[in-house]
């Protein structure tokens, strides 16, 4: 099995705070991988440092975007790249795409022009096309409108496609934000808590979509989730850290034994 | 429906094909002045509240879809107006050369300041452009070569396509250049550059991450804003046939944002409106009002009342208020609850 991700030596600080500490890990092909760990451990960080919202001290993010994808950016001889010091706008187009832990979408636009957003690296017509409606410029939009309403529909959110995204309850618009990175034609998808605010059904319906976006883009995941029953149920894998520092990894069964997980979380919560 | 007809109907249907009857209708005004059933010197009111549309919906793209803020509209418009006079009169070169030149040079020096303060933070970019336009102002002023200074730069009505224009035929002029620009900005606004600028006002971070350059979109928007001044500064000169430093004041900055806030964000249609009523609406009806008619500075008065009694109310602005009045008298669920602008809706 080939690595998608390779997260070497991470190291963070933020003033005094060591948010994260030589954290190392590893995503395979076509895996779904938990990272967990109490609040303030420091998921989040390690999300930002993987799309580059944040520059690492020292470490390295390997990623492996794929034989064409790699061709197509020059890189020839090497199947991955350190994607540390890489433009935050670039890191979608090595098909590593994310969603946020506090959702992300434009209320103002419809559902499908949100998910069109995620094909904004798609749009090969120059600004002056775009400005003059000129053909080669509708058909593209057209294109990927057509692409938009199939990741709605996969979501099961087509019906909703023209409506605006602001008022749509919180698990339509999670899955909005989930439909708008299957446009990337990811080979990654970073998913920060997207079990946060939904309810039970919904969050069943949730491990559903996971497993069949790997299933059927053939991409892998890498999930924060607090919801330990979600974790233990859809991930492959799962790496535990507290503090910013490495705790274990293995198989759900493997961290629920695990008692440096189980005193990480003491008193924190009593679910796993 | 025969397929003709609905054919017929999409047609008519079409953002664009509205804009055109927008404009027809607004042609027809240079000829009820001409008959006497309106004043001349109220068709030169709607003429300058068109010119100021064309500045508004510039900043529009950069307040309201991008949620950048320019406090130097004045300062690129003047710039427009001078280059025009100084292109057409004192080098003779001609009507569309001298608007090319109000188109180009504005948006250059814009860029310029947008590379420079866009790079930090957004905020700087009021910082930057009002002091670009004070010093602007302050060229205006000293410049005699190009300006006449404070005594005021002459024009001329210019020659369009070997015909002298006059009033009306210059007011038709404008009306095109201001359709052109609705047609312009809907493209924009309906396409993969509006959806980027949208994203980068709602999140910088989430527009990031779906591969959205920030900095190149800051830039285009400022551009395409500088350059709808820049267009509407030498429409201005020409219409008016002069040019004082003192009108590019930052007043008048202010005055088109205003028209922006009251119109209502992200509204094509509503960035006119805006215009009228912030342009218009004191110098025809304000000024005519008996005892407070007189009052010194009502206009500025005026939208400063509006503006915050819009922010308070009404933050959709008048596009709000048409929705809210469509959802009364069709009496379905407020309209104005969805944020769509009737023309994004038209759109569909
Ligand atoms: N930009 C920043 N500046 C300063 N401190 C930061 C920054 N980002 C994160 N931190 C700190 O780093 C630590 C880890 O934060 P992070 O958001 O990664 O935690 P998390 O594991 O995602 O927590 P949660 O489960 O609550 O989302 C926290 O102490 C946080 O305050
Ligand atoms: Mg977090």
């Amino acid at each position: 099995m080939t690595d998608v991700l390779q997260v070497e030596h991470l190291s963070i600080s933020f003033g005094g705070l060591k948010a994260l500490d030589d954290l190392s890990f590893t995503v395979g092909d076509s895996e779904i991988f938990g990272l967990i760990g109490p609040n303030g451990a420091g998921k989040t960080t390690v999300f930002n440092c993987i799309t580059q919202f944040y520059r690492p001290d020292a470490g390295a993010v390997w990623f492996a975007p794929g034989a064409d994808r790699l061709a197509r950016a020059g890189h020839h001889g090497t199947d991955k790249v350190d994607l540390v010091g890489v433009p935050v706008h670039r890191v979608i187009k090595h098909g590593l795409v994310r969603t946020f832990q506090n959702v992300e979408i434009i209320p103002e636009l419809s559902l499908i022009d949100n998910v069109l957003i995620g094909g904004h690296i798609d749009f090969k017509a120059s600004m002056l096309a775009q400005m003059f409606r000129l053909p080669s410029s509708r058909r593209e939009e057209a294109a990927l409108r057509e692409k938009a309403r199939g990741a709605l529909a996969f979501l099961s959110i087509d019906h909703l496609a023209d409506e605006p995204a602001g008022g749509q309850p919180y698990g339509v618009r999670k899955r909005l934000e989930m439909a708008r990175t299957l446009m990337a034609e990811p080979r990654l998808i970073i998913l920060d808590e997207p079990a946060a605010g939904l309810n039970e059904s919904e969050t069943e319906g949730l491990a559903e979509t996971i497993r069949r976006v790997r299933d059927e883009y053939g991409c892998s995941i890498l999930l924060v989730e607090h919801d330990m029953g979600l974790v233990m149920n859809v991930c492959d894998r799962i790496c535990a850290i507290s503090f910013g520092k490495f705790l274990a990894e293995g198989t759900p069964t493997q961290i629920q034994r695990d008692p440096k997980v189980h005193e990480a979380y003491l008193g924190e919560r009593d679910d796993v | 429906m025969s397929n003709a007809s609905a054919m017929a109907v999409r047609v008519a249907r079409h953002p664009h094909v509205r804009f055109l009857v927008f404009g027809a209708v607004l042609m027809t005004l240079p000829a009820l002045a001409s008959s006497g059933i309106m004043m001349t010197s109220t068709l030169s009111t709607l003429g300058f509240t068109l010119i100021y549309a064309i500045v508004a919906m510039g900043l529009n793209l950069l307040l309201g879809y991008s949620g950048l803020i320019s406090l130097g509209t004045a300062g690129f418009m003047g710039l427009g107006a001078y280059l025009a006079a100084y292109v057409q009169d004192d080098l003779g070169l001609g009507f569309w050369v001298a608007v090319l030149a109000a188109l180009i040079v504005p948006t250059f020096i814009g860029l310029l300041v947008g590379v420079v303060s866009l790079r930090v933070r957004s905020i700087y970019l009021a910082i930057a452009t009002l002091t670009i336009s004070e010093i602007l102002l302050k060229t205006f002023e000293q410049a005699e070569w190009f300006t006449r200074g404070t005594a005021g730069k002459q024009s001329s009505y210019p020659v369009v396509l070997g015909i002298q224009t006059d009033r009306s035929s210059m007011f038709f002029i404008i009306v095109v250049a201001l359709v052109l620009v609705m047609m312009l900005t809907h493209n924009i606004v309906h396409g993969q550059l509006g959806r980027a600028l949208h994203a980068m006002r709602s999140s910088e971070v989430a527009a990031q991450a779906m591969g959205v350059n920030v900095l190149t979109y800051k830039l285009f928007a400022f551009a395409v804003a500088t350059m709808y001044a820049g267009l509407a500064g030498a429409l201005y000169l020409f219409f008016l046939k002069s040019s004082y430093p003192s009108t590019w004041n930052l007043f008048l900055s202010l005055n088109v944002v205003a028209m922006v806030v009251v119109g209502g964000l992200r509204s094509i249609y509503g960035t006119v409106a805006g215009a009228f009523v912030i342009f218009a609406v004191p110098e025809l009806i304000l000024k005519e009002l008996p005892v407070i008619g007189d009052t010194p500075g009502l206009p500025y008065i005026f939208s400063g009342v509006l503006i915050v009694v819009v922010i308070m109310f009404f933050p959709q602005g008048l596009r709000g208020l048409t929705d809210l009045l469509r959802g009364l008298v069709t009496r379905r669920p407020s309209a104005a609850a969805s944020e769509q602008a009737p023309e994004e809706v038209a759109a569909r």
